[in-house]
C-alpha cells in the first residue's frame, strides 16, 4: 500500500537530512554552521536547494570547482540562495568550511568515485558508503531517530509545508544549540538556561525589569514501594510560574493535602497539568523522584 | 536578550522564491509524531472558516516570556483550545493580540504566521504524555 512506498522515501529522507558519518573532525566547524544556517533550506532542498547528502544534485555543481561553490556561498546565486545563507555576520572562512561540509557529504552519500575525482579541494575521508536499508531492519524502531528531534517547521509534520509563512518560522535547533541540552522534551533544560542567563524571560509582558519574587521551599513526597521520594522544589517553579498558576486550582498549599498518583500525572493532571506538556516530560523520572530512601534497594538504585 | 532571530534577513528573498512547490509532503502526515515538544495546534474554528489551523510554539515564546504572563497575567487556561479565542478578541488586545500589536511583536495581518498548521489538524498539544499514549498503539497497529 501506500504505506510500503513511503517507507524507502522516509529512510532516504533521513539519510538525506542526517549528517551521519560525515562529520569528519576538521569539519566541525563547517557542520555547525551548517547546522545553524544552512539547514534551513538544504536539509529540505527547499526552494530548489540541493539537499545535504544527496549526491546526484551536488555532482555537476562540484564540477563546477569548489571556488565557484564558496562564490555562491559568499555572494548568494539566484534566485533563492541569499549571500551567505543570510547570515551575513559570519566570517567568509567559516562559510567556506560549511561548503566543505557539505561538498564532503555530498561524497559520503555518492558510491561512484567520479564525484570524488572532480573536486581536488575537498579532503574527503573514506566513509562507508550509506546504503539505505529497509525501515524494518533499522536498529531503533520506536525511539526516535536524532535526525528526527528538533525538526524545523516545515518538516514536523503538522506545519503546512505549502504556506509561505511556514518558512519564515525559526528552526528549533537554531536556538537550542546554544542552550544546555537535556534528554527529552524539547532536549532543552529549561532551568539550566534560565539559571545561567542564557535566556532573559520576561516576568511582564512589557516591563524587561521586572522579576520575579522566587520562593525556596521544597516539599517531599514520600513515595511507597522502591522508587525514592519526589522532591517538589518551589524555586524552580517560582521562577517561571505564579503562585495563582498552581494555587489553589491545582493543589491546596499545604502540605500532604494532595492526593498525587503516577496515574493522574500521566493522565494530564496535578503535576502531569505541566509535565508531559510544556515542562520537562514524564518519561524523566529521576528529575522527580531525586530522593533516595534510607532503606536502600542496593542493587538497582543507579541504574537510569 | 541573547537570542536573535536570524531567520530575518532571509525572510525576503525566500518568501520570493517560495513560489517554487516544496516537495517534502510524503513525510510528512499528521500520524506522525515528531512535531516539536510543546507545539499547541488550536484549531476550534480556523478549519471550519477556510484558514489554516494555529499553531503556537512554547519553545520560542517561552525564551521571551516566562508562564506566568500568559498563564496568569493574560488568562489563556493551560487547555489547548480551552480558551475560546478568535479574530476579533485578538484586534481587541486579548491573547496572542496583547503582544501581537505591532509594538510587543508583528501585528495581526501576518496571518500566515500564525495559520500555518496542515489543515484537519486537531486542536492538541504535540508530544504530551496523553498524545504518546492514544497515538502509540495505532502506530504498532499499522505495521
Ligand atoms: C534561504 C535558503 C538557503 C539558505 C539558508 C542557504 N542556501 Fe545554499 N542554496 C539555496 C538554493 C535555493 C540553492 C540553489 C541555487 C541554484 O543553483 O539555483 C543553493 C545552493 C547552494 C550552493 C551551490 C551553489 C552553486 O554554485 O551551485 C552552495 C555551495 C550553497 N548553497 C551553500 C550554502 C551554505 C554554505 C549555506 C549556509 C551558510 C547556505 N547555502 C544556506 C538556498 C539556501
Ligand atoms: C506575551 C506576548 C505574546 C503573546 C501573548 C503571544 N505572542 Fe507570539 N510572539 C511574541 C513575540 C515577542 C514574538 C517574536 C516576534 C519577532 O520575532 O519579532 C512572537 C512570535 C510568534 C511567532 C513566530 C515564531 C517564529 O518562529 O518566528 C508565532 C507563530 C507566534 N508568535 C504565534 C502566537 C500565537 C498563535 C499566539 C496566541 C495563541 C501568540 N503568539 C501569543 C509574543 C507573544
Ligand atoms: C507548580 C505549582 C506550584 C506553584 C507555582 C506554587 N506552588 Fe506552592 N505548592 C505546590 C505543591 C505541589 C505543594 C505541596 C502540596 C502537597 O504536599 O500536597 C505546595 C505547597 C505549598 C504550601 C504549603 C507548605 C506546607 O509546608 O504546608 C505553601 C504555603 C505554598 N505552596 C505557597 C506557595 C506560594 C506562596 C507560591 C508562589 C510564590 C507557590 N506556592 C507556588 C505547588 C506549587
Ligand atoms: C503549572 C505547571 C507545573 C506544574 C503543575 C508542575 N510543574 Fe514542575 N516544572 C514546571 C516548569 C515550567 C519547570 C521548569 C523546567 C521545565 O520547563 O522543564 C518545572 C521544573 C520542575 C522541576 C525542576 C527540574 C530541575 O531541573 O531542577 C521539578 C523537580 C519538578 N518540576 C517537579 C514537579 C512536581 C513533582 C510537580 C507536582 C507536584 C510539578 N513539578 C508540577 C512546571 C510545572
Ligand atoms: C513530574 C514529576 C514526576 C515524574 C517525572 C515522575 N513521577 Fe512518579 N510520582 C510523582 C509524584 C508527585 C508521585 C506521588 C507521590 C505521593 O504519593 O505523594 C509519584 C508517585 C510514583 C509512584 C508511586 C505509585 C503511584 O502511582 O503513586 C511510582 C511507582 C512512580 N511515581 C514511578 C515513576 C516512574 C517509573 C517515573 C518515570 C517513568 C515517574 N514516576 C516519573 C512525580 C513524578
Ligand atoms: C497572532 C496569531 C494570529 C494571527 C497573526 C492571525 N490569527 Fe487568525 N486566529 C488566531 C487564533 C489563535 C485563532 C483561533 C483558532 C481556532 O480556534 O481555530 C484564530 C482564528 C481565526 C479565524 C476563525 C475564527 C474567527 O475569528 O472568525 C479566522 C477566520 C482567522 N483567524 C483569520 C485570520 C486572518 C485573515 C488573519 C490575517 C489578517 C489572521 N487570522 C491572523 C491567531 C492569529
Ligand atoms: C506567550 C504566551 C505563553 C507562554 C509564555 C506560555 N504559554 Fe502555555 N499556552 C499558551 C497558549 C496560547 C496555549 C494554548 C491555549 C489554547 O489553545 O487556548 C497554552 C497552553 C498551555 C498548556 C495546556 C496544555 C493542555 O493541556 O492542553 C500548558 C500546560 C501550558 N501552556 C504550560 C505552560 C508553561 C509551563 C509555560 C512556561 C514554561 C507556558 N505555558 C508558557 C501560551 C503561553
Amino acid at each position: 500500500m501506500n504505506r510500503t512506498l513511503r517507507i524507502p522515501a522516509l529512510a532516504l529522507a533521513i539519510l538525506g537530512c542526517a549528517p551521519f558519518g560525515a562529520a569528519h573532525a576538521q569539519n566541525d566547524k563547517g557542520k555547525a554552521i551548517y547546522d545553524k544556517v544552512c539547514v534551513a533550506c538544504h536539509s529540505a532542498g527547499i526552494a530548489g536547494a540541493p539537499k545535504l547528502g544527496d549526491a546526484k544534485a551536488w555532482e555537476p555543481r562540484i564540477k563546477a570547482g569548489i571556488d565557484a561553490l564558496y562564490e555562491s556561498a559568499l555572494k548568494g546565486k539566484a534566485p533563492a540562495m541569499p549571500a551567505k545563507g543570510g547570515a551575513t555576520d559570519v566570517p567568509d572562512a567559516d562559510i567556506k568550511a560549511a561548503v566543505d561540509y557539505m561538498v564532503a557529504a555530498a561524497k559520503d552519500g555518492a558510491s561512484a568515485p567520479a564525484a570524488a575525482a572532480a573536486a581536488p579541494a575537498a579532503q574527503a575521508a573514506p566513509a562507508a558508503p550509506t546504503t539505505p536499508r529497509p525501515a524494518a531492519l533499522s536498529f531503533n524502531r520506536l525511539l526516535k531517530p536524532a535526525s528526527k528531534r528538533n525538526p524545523p517547521p516545515p518538516e514536523d509534520g503538522i506545519h503546512d509545508p505549502d504556506n509561505d509563512g511556514t518558512h519564515a518560522l525559526q528552526p528549533p535547533l537554531q536556538v537550542f544549540e546554544s542552550l544546555p541540552r537535556s534528554n527529552a522534551g524539547n532536549r532543552v533544560d529549561w532551568v539550566k538556561a534560565l539559571d545561567n542567563n542564557l535566556i532573559a524571560p520576561r516576568w511582564d509582558r512589557t516591563d524587561p525589569a521586572a522579576a520575579p519574587v522566587v520562593m525556596d521551599l521544597n516539599i517531599v513526597r514520600e513515595v511507597k514501594g522502591s522508587m525514592p521520594d519526589v522532591v517538589y522544589p518551589h524555586k524552580q517553579h517560582t521562577a517561571w510560574l505564579d503562585c495563582s498558576n498552581c494555587h489553589p486550582q491545582i493543589f491546596i498549599p499545604q502540605k500532604g493535602a494532595n492526593q498525587i498518583s503516577m496515574a493522574a500525572i500521566l493522565l494530564g493532571q496535578k503535576c502531569g497539568v505541566c509535565h508531559g506538556k510544556v515542562a520537562f516530560p514524564v518519561s524523566e523520572c529521576r528529575i522527580c523522584h531525586s530522593k533516595k530512601k534510607n532503606v536502600m534497594p542496593v542493587k538497582n538504585a543507579q541504574a537510569n | 536578550m541573547t537570542i536573535r532571530h536570524p531567520g530575518a534577513s532571509w525572510r525576503g528573498a525566500l518568501a520570493a522564491a517560495l513560489v517554487v512547490t516544496i516537495c517534502i509532503g510524503g513525510i510528512g502526515t499528521s500520524g506522525d509524531a515528531r512535531a516539536e515538544y510543546a507545539d499547541v495546534v488550536i484549531n476550534n474554528y480556523s478549519d471550519a472558516a477556510g484558514m489554516r489551523p494555529v499553531i503556537f510554539p512554547h519553545w520560542f515564546h517561552r525564551i521571551r516570556f516566562r508562564c506566568k504572563v500568559c498563564h496568569a497575567d493574560l488568562g489563556f487556561q493551560f487547555k489547548a483550545g480551552g480558551n475560546e479565542i478568535n479574530m476579533v478578541k485578538i484586534i481587541d488586545g486579548q491573547f496572542c493580540g496583547a503582544c501581537h500589536n505591532g509594538d510587543i511583536a508583528w501585528s495581526v495581518e501576518n496571518c500566515n504566521l500564525c495559520h500555518s498548521g496542515k489543515p484537519g489538524t486537531p486542536t492538541q498539544v504535540h508530544e504530551s504524555t496523553i498524545q504518546k499514549l492514544a497515538i502509540q498503539p495505532q502506530a504498532g497497529g499499522q505495521q
